[in-house]
């Protein structure tokens, strides 16, 4: 159920890399704000490099935005609050030397759970996402999906209220991202969690969010917020509805030029920096 | 910088961040100071010279009777045995890498004496093969050509058989696949070859050099310690250290201008 | 039987025939040939002197002197070399700084100093160790400062998005990432240090096995000097065996 109560509030915030006239310099977000309610799960599209998971990582308190602020839960952020976020990243960011449950246990070590609880709280979540009898395989002997599902897992064994993913299924092909878009629905309709989703995919973004945020191009800042008006958890058939088709044509429309304008952005990047006086 | 008048400090330290190579220099520098002073006043001067005296008496062990002949020796076995090792690694490493007979029969061979610890046969070297150039040369080649071989073979192996079946279907001959595709391909793995190749000719003429203290460097690094006289030692063997050097500087350098078409 | 363990079992055949038809080679060159006695004795000889020297015990002065100048080489390496490169490792700046000349350095055969530390510890036991410790000091530090320079970022990210204190970090995350590399670094050292003390051992010493090796062949005494190549070389291959195993077991990336 989302609420009105605001989870994340995003002000102005602005963000670069590098200085003015250095090679790498980038404007990653320009001017971007923001409120997420507890409950909602968030979307977040835009075509490449549009800094969907700089605001990502500003929010969660990983990388200091070069103006503006962020508050989460009444709170502003100064650090990574590992009690109130959780990440899921794109990939690879379980540790391949431990096995998927010591990996779930140690998130937990290092939030701060106290060793007697670690073990049934990490059987708990591994359960939550199928992946119980796996408990003791290294992430090397899993599938993409399957990681997947155990990153998620350490995530939600941290019991934080919010959430966030950085294209979590980015890797992996169409047909698993469609089952676990669809595990992943009725898993957070039980949880009421805040979350905030960065995705490359339409459908993905329609299917699973409350809220769309389009990103234009670069310097990216939100173009337009789009609502998607279904109860959670999201039924299979709903991809095939017309109001889906509606809403991710809408998507399509307000994306294709900014993801064209990125392209050429891409290209330009490429191209030798011409140096100044120096 | 936006700076109004930067302090000679910040500046330093400003273009020192900026050269890591420079950095390094400094690190060499200070590393000869410190030699300096610790042998000037702290040790005692029978076991150790400052890096002033050595440069100083350089001259005199220049002139040393001997000295030249013996340095010129050694550069010329280490030519010989680098040209030997390579030519030997490379037709060895080719045979194995692209006939399966070979591969089957002939590495397992490679491979036990790579492992074997051959500075135990180094007295039985120079007992079979004498103490002239022969013995230091085939020393080094025994120790260069194992590195040849084994990236030779690794270029080859690693040629992706998409490579292959694309010039097959393009009609390329056995040869002209040879020419244009293997080749090609495994030539910047046998130029890191030829580096690690050099590192092991000069360890193995090296090696034999020194044990053989009858003529040649070694016969004078065994005088130099036996009478006490650091700084000639010192001069020696910096001079070899020199020269090890700058053979390698060498076959780097053909590296980078040769060796490599993946980087672009 | 699988491709991959049926070409290993192939190999072994191989290199035990070879080794068969080397020895084979070597009696028939010797007994039939009339190839020189003072070049190359009786391979019967020289496994008879074997036997004799396992058997009286002649052999274990000289190893206790290698092996125990081994044991402190590397110990100090180790030491020296994890330190190092850890400390090198966390700042990229000293890095660049530092990893180019130590591979410069390692690149030079530093045996070559030998007569330098001879001059300074004199023949004994201490120069074999300054040596042996040195050259094994490079292999080490460059590995462990490879290891953990190597460790992806995401992994620091995300320890650190969960709450990793910096010993936490070090401990679960750091060390088991580096691990695998650090593990080959220190197996190479290991090897080097034992090759750069049987060197110096044979260029100037007073006593290990090195040491006896020469004395033989000076005194032309071949089947006991062949007796004792065959021992060093057996010694040599446990040892590095050992090693690698050990390396093996550590490594959870194979």
């Amino acid at each position: 159920m989302v609420s009105q109560e605001v989870a994340i509030g995003v002000r102005g915030v602005s963000h670069q890399f590098g200085e003015m006239g250095e090679q790498r310099f980038v404007r990653a977000l320009l001017d971007t704000s923001l409120a997420v309610s507890r409950g909602e799960l968030l979307c977040l599209i835009g075509p490449s490099g549009c800094g969907k998971s700089t605001l990502l990582n500003v929010i969660g308190g990983l990388t200091q935005p070069s103006a503006g602020s962020v508050e989460v839960l009444g709170k502003p952020v100064r650090g990574p609050s590992p009690h109130d976020i959780a990440f899921v990243f794109q990939e690879n960011a379980l540790f391949p030397w431990n096995t998927v449950i010591e990996n779930i246990e140690l998130g937990m070590t290092f939030q701060g759970v106290p060793k007697s609880q670690r073990a049934g709280r990490a059987k708990e979540a591994l359960a939550a996402v199928g992946l119980a009898e796996f408990a003791a395989h290294y992430p090397a002997q899993l599938s993409g999906g399957m990681r997947q599902r155990a990153a998620l897992a350490r995530a939600l064994s941290l019991e934080t209220p919010i959430l966030l993913m950085d294209e979590p299924f980015g890797a992996l092909d169409e047909q698993t991202r469609m089952i676990l878009g669809e595990d992943l629905s009725v898993l957070l309709a039980k949880s009421g969690k805040t979350i905030v989703f960065v995705t490359h995919s339409l459908g993905e973004a329609v299917f699973l969010a409350d809220r769309v945020a389009v990103f234009s191009a670069r310097p990216g800042t939100i173009k337009e917020i789009i609502a998607v008006d279904e109860p959670h958890p999201r039924r299979p058939d709903f991809v095939t509805s017309e109001k889906f088709a509606v809403l991710r044509n809408r998507l399509y429309g307000l994306l294709h030029d900014e993801i064209r304008k990125a392209v050429l952005q891409a290209g330009a990047a490429s191209a030798p920096v011409p140096s100044g006086p120096l | 910088m936006k700076h109004a008048s930067p302090s000679l400090w910040t500046a330093l330290v400003g273009s020192l961040a900026r050269r890591p190579g420079l950095a390094r220099l400094l690190v060499i520098v200070a590393l000869f100071v410190v030699w300096e002073i610790a042998a000037r006043w702290f040790v005692d001067p029978l076991f150790l010279s400052p890096p002033s005296k050595v440069i100083a008496s350089l001259g005199a062990l220049f002139t040393t009777r001997g000295i030249p002949a013996a340095l010129g020796l050694t550069l010329y076995e280490l030519a010989v045995a680098f040209v030997i090792a390579v030519a030997i690694g490379l037709a060895l490493g080719l045979a194995i890498g692209l006939q399966p007979f070979v591969r089957a029969s002939v590495f397992p061979i490679v491979l036990l004496l790579y492992g074997m610890p051959q500075v135990t046969i180094l007295p039985l070297f120079i007992l079979s093969f004498g103490i002239g150039a022969a013995s230091k040369i085939a020393f080094g080649v025994t120790h260069g050509v194992f590195p040849v071989v084994m990236t030779v073979v690794a270029g080859v192996q690693n040629l992706k058989p998409i490579l292959m079946t694309s010039a097959r279907s393009m009609g390329a001959s056995r040869w002209q696949m040879f020419r244009h595709v293997i080749f090609p391909h495994m030539v910047p793995s046998f130029f890191a070859g030829m580096r690690l190749g050099m590192s092991g000719v000069l360890l193995g003429v090296l090696l034999a050099e020194l044990y053989v203290s009858i003529a040649g460097i070694g016969y004078f690094t065994t005088l130099f310690t036996q009478n006490f006289e650091p700084a000639k030692l010192l001069g020696l063997v910096g001079t070899l250290a020199a020269m090890a050097i700058f053979l390698n500087a060498l076959v780097r350098r053909a590296e980078t201008r040769f060796g490599r078409w993946r980087t672009g | 039987m699988a491709p991959r363990t049926r070409d290993a079992w192939l190999s072994r055949l191989v290199q035990v025939a070879f080794l068969a038809g080397v020895i084979l080679l070597w009696y028939v060159a010797t007994t039939r040939w009339g190839v020189n006695r003072l070049l190359l004795p009786n391979p019967v000889a020289v496994f008879g002197d074997l036997v004799e020297i396992l058997r009286t015990g002649a052999y274990v002065d000289d190893l206790m002197t290698t092996l125990g100048e081994l044991a402190a080489a590397f110990s100090i390496a180790v030491a020296g070399g994890l330190t190092t490169g850890y400390l090198i490792s966390r700042s990229a700046y000293l890095t660049k700084v530092f990893e180019p000349l130590f591979a410069g350095i390692y690149a030079i055969p530093i045996i070559l100093f030998l007569p330098l530390f001879v001059l300074f510890f004199g023949l004994g036991p201490a120069s074999k160790i300054a040596i042996g410790a040195t050259i094994s000091f490079f292999p080490i530090t460059l590995s462990t400062i490879a290891g953990f320079s190597g460790v992806d970022r995401l992994y620091v990210t995300a320890a650190r998005s969960m709450g990793a204190s910096d010993a936490h970090l070090f401990r679960f995350v750091l060390l088991p990432a580096a691990l695998p590399v650090i593990l080959t670094g220190l197996r190479m050292g290991f090897t080097v240090a034992l090759l750069s003390i049987i060197g110096s051992e044979t260029l100037a010493s007073l006593g290990g096995l090195g040491h006896r090796i020469v004395t033989l062949a000076e005194s032309m005494e071949m089947a006991p000097m062949f007796a004792y190549i065959v021992f060093v070389i057996a010694i040599a291959s446990v040892l590095n065996a050992i090693v690698s195993t050990l390396e093996a077991r550590g490594r959870w990336d194979r």
